[in-house]
């Protein structure tokens, strides 16, 4: 009865969405596709070199390498961000008194600007005055440079990754308070320890959220700038600290080489793609939804 | 899952209040360096709490701006930032709520596969739409200018239509149904209807937005180039000089300020942000 | 109630909106003059002297009138404004910026007008003029000189038993003095040291001309990896072979900020150091208590003839592409450069005048005891400065990478200057292979 009606009410409704994503997502895809095949300093026009960006990119050992740190932050950020979100919602729920107390605590990191309180963690960090080293030098810990060692640089960062997991605690909070009860209690009448419980109930019924700040987590961490931008810039010291993203904005904007960097820019697409559809493939074995 | 033995309880207690120490140490740290005079702010053993508390170094903050860096517009870098992030919320919230509701509450072809397309873009990283965007707005004569940084907020965005959307459908058929045999349009459902309904998703995308747009780094640093209309977060980069070294207490002062609004907007908006976020991780 | 506010809400996106599309959009006042817009780097005193020049520029004349914005970052804000189609009208860079900007057609040559005011070479101390060409053409002039020169604490070279007049002539002295120098606590932490090759480490590229070495050989050949270099960039790690990476870090974690008391040699922390002609203001300003000497830096014993090396660098200042009023700009560019000008300038930043000719009051009344010592290095017969190669923003980066490597001990010099060297020779090769192409276009 609605019909041609609807149609054309349901296309207008749409339409700001069309322009924008013709405009801002579509046409920069294929535009950034084809300049990945061009020489282009924007200042002058592409000019098509064929698959050249690509077959640099493959020597390169700063793209490699910039590649590796982020693969390095992403496969320990990720993880260690999930434990710790997860471990904190578990505990907030156990029922413990102040809950929206402690949940605003954890949460508030999450939502300041990083950005802003990079250089109160570069003061945090700092090898001789530190609060951090500080602390750990009373509790008997020898404490190393963090950023001013290479092989601290990306654990320091990692660190303060964690600061931000409010935000995928909250979610996990919010799916555990929607695990059944029942489920609990059939396992205590089977005579489960807590950890039994967690594992064989609570871990199948928070999946899908686990799958999903997973993946959220994966797109987020590989494209890990403004941080590292302020914090050390260039990468310093010694590259250690120099991430994927912070390699493609030089080029694209410091180098003038944005064919280059719209090569990276896909290649990086496809990462996430990759690893996207494998962790959907993994969770169509691993994740539970709840029948009905 | 209930934890009944008090020892247990005990336990967790004491983790749970570490842990806050822990998370919220910074944030007093900041606090605390921003009230410092300038030899307290780097010594060894650090100075806990300032043993005078200067409160003029707000003032100096944003008055003065830094000794070696001269005047540092803080005042201006907030009014732009004030005015972009009422931008973008005014659009975000009106085009991702009509957007939203073509796709919930309307049948017509092709409506599921374009709503497939609009997730599949969530997973485009930024890096690949910067390079061309940044042509495009070129062409248009916007870079230099606040445009790139709010007009496309008008035009929707992938991560709010789909919570608009999900959000859209949880309202009941029948109340669109009669109003449509009362000889509402389209639009008017829309507006006397649905809206009214939505206010907590509503509220939702805008403080999503307010937060994004606050926080926002790489979009100013790439689109304004004359320094006088910079925005916060890219202001207070300033007080760090540029030769190695900083007024901290300045700077922290400086960014409690940037980070106060947010702390206060949350406080007041608590429960809507924490239904935004648990609305967002519900349904994969 | 609720309803007006609704309305009130609705009217208030109107001007919102019009806001968003206006505002900073600067109109100039309507004066009847050209106004046109001047983005340097300076802030400080440094700032306030270019501000001085630009005022009595404004105040001799009414045709024009030159706006000064302090930005940071002024390369890449210059690529980026210039890339979206909003540049200024004149620009302050540094020399290294030159040839990337030239070769991409940033900046406007400006050889016509030059010829046309009778402005050449002999104007000017040679090297600095040199600092403004690229592939033969003139893309900007020099505002501030730069040279460099080992900077020593006369009280620490005293209590170290050492003649505060007679500074190191040769690197070997140079370690020498170092490890008289260098003091430690009962914990073995660092008090005091001598030398520091990465203090204030913002020439870490550098290190390899002082020892005969250069980054490329002028056309088509990265030279990073030569035996010179590796020599160099092995002598700079031995301080941190000797002294202990882990100690020297902790040490320099320590260090204020370099405009401040707390500066590394400004608080005696440092006793030699290799700085510029402005070190003297930030004595005079922060240290003014501080006995100080400048000489030209070491060469190494083995080989005399290098006693001639010096480093050179300059602000320089030119007018971007796309500039709406380029005529106007050039004006100003002229009279900076005129004796006057300069002089006022390079007087408000206490450095020396690119200029050949000098008045008499400039040297006499000049506050930096040394400065005649920062002319003389800048008139040598082999300055050098950062290659003058359009992938030098890149090879900047690598090099500094590359130190620290060497620095931390992660790689050799040989091996990481070789790295450097293959990557640096692919990115040349890529270039002129792409300059190449530019040719063969109609």
């Amino acid at each position: 009865m609605r019909g041609r009606r609807e149609m054309r009410a349901g296309l207008a409704f749409v339409s700001p969405w069309l322009v924008g994503m013709g405009l801002f997502m579509l046409y920069p895809v294929a535009a950034s596709l084809y300049y990945s095949f061009c020489e282009y300093s924007v200042l002058d026009r592409a000019r098509p070199i064929g698959l050249a960006n690509y077959a640099d990119l493959a020597r390169d050992a700063l793209f490699w390498r910039s590649l590796l740190n982020t693969l390095y932050y992403a496969v320990l950020a990720v993880p260690l961000g999930l434990v710790l979100a997860l471990s904190l919602a578990l505990l907030l729920n156990s029922g413990v008194r102040g809950l929206t107390f402690y949940r605003t605590i954890f949460f508030l990191p999450a939502l300041v600007p990083m950005v802003g309180l990079a250089v109160l963690w570069l003061w945090i960090f700092n090898g001789e005055y530190g609060v951090l080293n500080v602390f750990l030098s009373r509790l008997g810990i020898p404490a190393p440079g963090w950023l001013t060692d290479p092989a601290w640089s990306k654990p320091a960062l990692i660190l303060l990754s964690l600061w931000g997991v409010g935000h995928a605690m909250v979610i996990f909070l919010a799916g555990l308070q929607d695990v059944p009860v029942h489920l609990y209690e059939a396992a205590d009448l089977d005579g489960a320890m807590w950890w039994h419980k967690i594992r064989h109930v609570t871990l199948p019924m928070v999946s899908p959220i686990l799958l999903f700040n997973g993946i959220m987590g994966i797109i987020g961490s590989l494209q890990f700038f403004a941080i590292p931008y302020i914090m050390t810039p260039n990468g310093q010291p010694a590259r250690s600290a120099y991430f994927y993203a912070m390699y493609l904005y030089d080029n694209a904007f410091l180098y003038l080489r944005m064919g280059y960097a719209s090569a990276m820019a896909w290649i990086l697409f496809i990462i996430i793609l990759t690893l996207t559809l494998l962790s959907l493939r993994l969770a169509a074995r691993y994740v539970h939804y709840e029948a009905g | 899952m209930q934890a009944k033995r008090p020892f247990a309880r005990l336990i967790i207690h004491l983790v749970l209040i570490g842990g806050s120490l822990v998370f919220l140490f910074p944030l007093f740290w900041m606090v605390s360096t921003s009230l410092k005079p300038l030899e307290q702010t780097m010594v060894s053993p650090p100075q806990w709490i300032p043993s005078e508390w200067r409160f003029e170094n707000y003032v100096k903050a944003v008055t003065h701006g830094s000794e070696t860096l001269g005047y540092i517009p803080f005042l201006e870098y907030a009014k732009n930032t004030v005015l972009l992030c009422l931008l973008v919320v005014t659009g975000a919230v009106i085009s991702n709520a009509l957007i939203a509701y073509g796709f919930a509450r309307l049948q017509w072809p092709g409506r599921n596969a374009l709503f497939g397309v609009t997730l599949a873009t969530m997973m485009i990283p930024f890096p690949v739409l910067m390079v061309p965007m940044f042509v495009l707005f070129r062409h248009l004569g916007w870079v230099g200018t606040f445009r790139p940084l709010w007009v496309p907020a008008w035009f929707g965005s992938a991560f709010n239509i789909f919570l608009l959307r999900q959000f859209f459908l949880t309202i009941p058929r029948e109340l669109s149904d009669a109003a449509v045999v009362d000889g509402c349009s389209e639009l008017q459902v829309f507006r006397h209807i649905i809206v009214p309904l939505s206010r907590p998703a509503l509220a939702v995308v805008a403080l999503f937005s307010f937060l994004y747009t606050w926080n926002d780094f790489l979009g100013p640093l790439i689109y304004l180039t004359d320094q006088r209309m910079f925005t916060l977060s890219l202001g207070l980069q300033f007080y760090q000089s540029q030769h190695g070294g900083t007024e901290w207490h300045l700077l922290m002062a400086a960014a409690t300020i940037v980070v106060a609004p947010i702390i206060v907007l949350f406080f007041f908006a608590q429960r809507t942000f924490i239904q935004g976020i648990a609305l967002t991780g519900m349904k994969g | 109630m609720l309803r007006a506010l609704r309305s009130a809400a609705i009217l208030a996106v109107v001007p919102l909106v019009y806001l968003g599309f206006t505002r900073g959009q600067w109109r100039p006042p309507d004066d009847g003059r050209v106004h046109i817009s001047y983005w340097e780097k300076w802030t400080g005193f440094e700032g306030e002297a270019m501000r001085a020049v630009v005022e009595e520029f404004n105040r001799s004349q009414d045709r024009i009138h030159v706006e000064l914005l302090t930005i940071s970052q002024v390369d890449q804000k210059l690529l980026l404004a210039t890339a979206g189609g909003v540049p200024p009208d004149v620009v302050g860079l540094w020399s290294s910026n030159l040839a990337a900007f030239a070769d991409r057609q940033v900046l406007l040559p400006l050889d016509d007008r030059l010829r046309e005011h009778g402005i050449t070479r002999d104007h000017y101390i040679p090297a600095y003029w040199d600092l403004c060409e690229y592939q033969g053409r003139m893309y900007a002039l020099p505002t501030t000189p730069a040279s460099l020169a080992l900077h020593w604490n006369r009280a620490l070279f005293r209590e170290a038993g050492l003649d505060p007049d007679r500074p190191p002539r040769t690197i070997e002295e140079l370690d020498e003095y170092s490890a008289r120098l260098t003091k430690r606590d009962e914990r073995g932490r660092l008090l005091q040291m001598g030398f520091m090759p990465t203090e204030p480490g913002w020439w870490n590229y550098a290190w390899g001309y002082y020892f005969g070495g250069a980054l490329w050989n002028g056309r088509d050949r990265v030279t990073a990896h030569s035996p010179e270099n590796i020599r160099a960039f092995t002598w700079a790690r031995s301080y941190s072979e000797q002294y202990g990476v882990g100690a020297l870090q902790l040490f320099q974690s320590g260090f204020g900020s370099f405009s401040s008391p707390q500066n590394a040699f400004l608080s005696g922390k440092v006793a030699m150091v290799l700085q510029g002609v402005w070190m003297g203001n930030f004595i005079d300003r922060y240290a003014p208590h501080l006995e100080w000497s400048a000489a030209p830096f070491p060469y190494p014993a083995g080989d005399p003839e290098l006693a001639e090396v010096a480093f050179v660098e300059a602000d320089v200042i030119a007018i971007p592409v796309g500039a709406r009023h380029p005529d106007e700009a050039f004006e100003f560019i002229r009279f900076v450069n005129s004796q006057r000008g300069m002089e006022l300038l390079c007087m408000g930043q206490r450095k020396h005048s690119p200029l050949a000719e000098v008045s008499r009051e400039f040297i006499e009344t000049h506050p930096n005891p040394y400065i005649e010592v920062f002319i003389e290095v800048a008139k040598r017969e082999r300055t050098f400065s950062a290659p003058k190669t359009p992938i030098w923003s890149e090879y900047a980066s690598e090099m500094n990478a590359a130190f620290d490597e060497i620095w931390l001990g992660q790689r050799s010099a040989d091996e990481a200057l070789r790295r450097v060297n293959e990557r640096m020779q692919r990115a040349l090769d890529r270039w002129l292979e792409s300059v190449a192409r530019r040719r063969m276009e109609p």
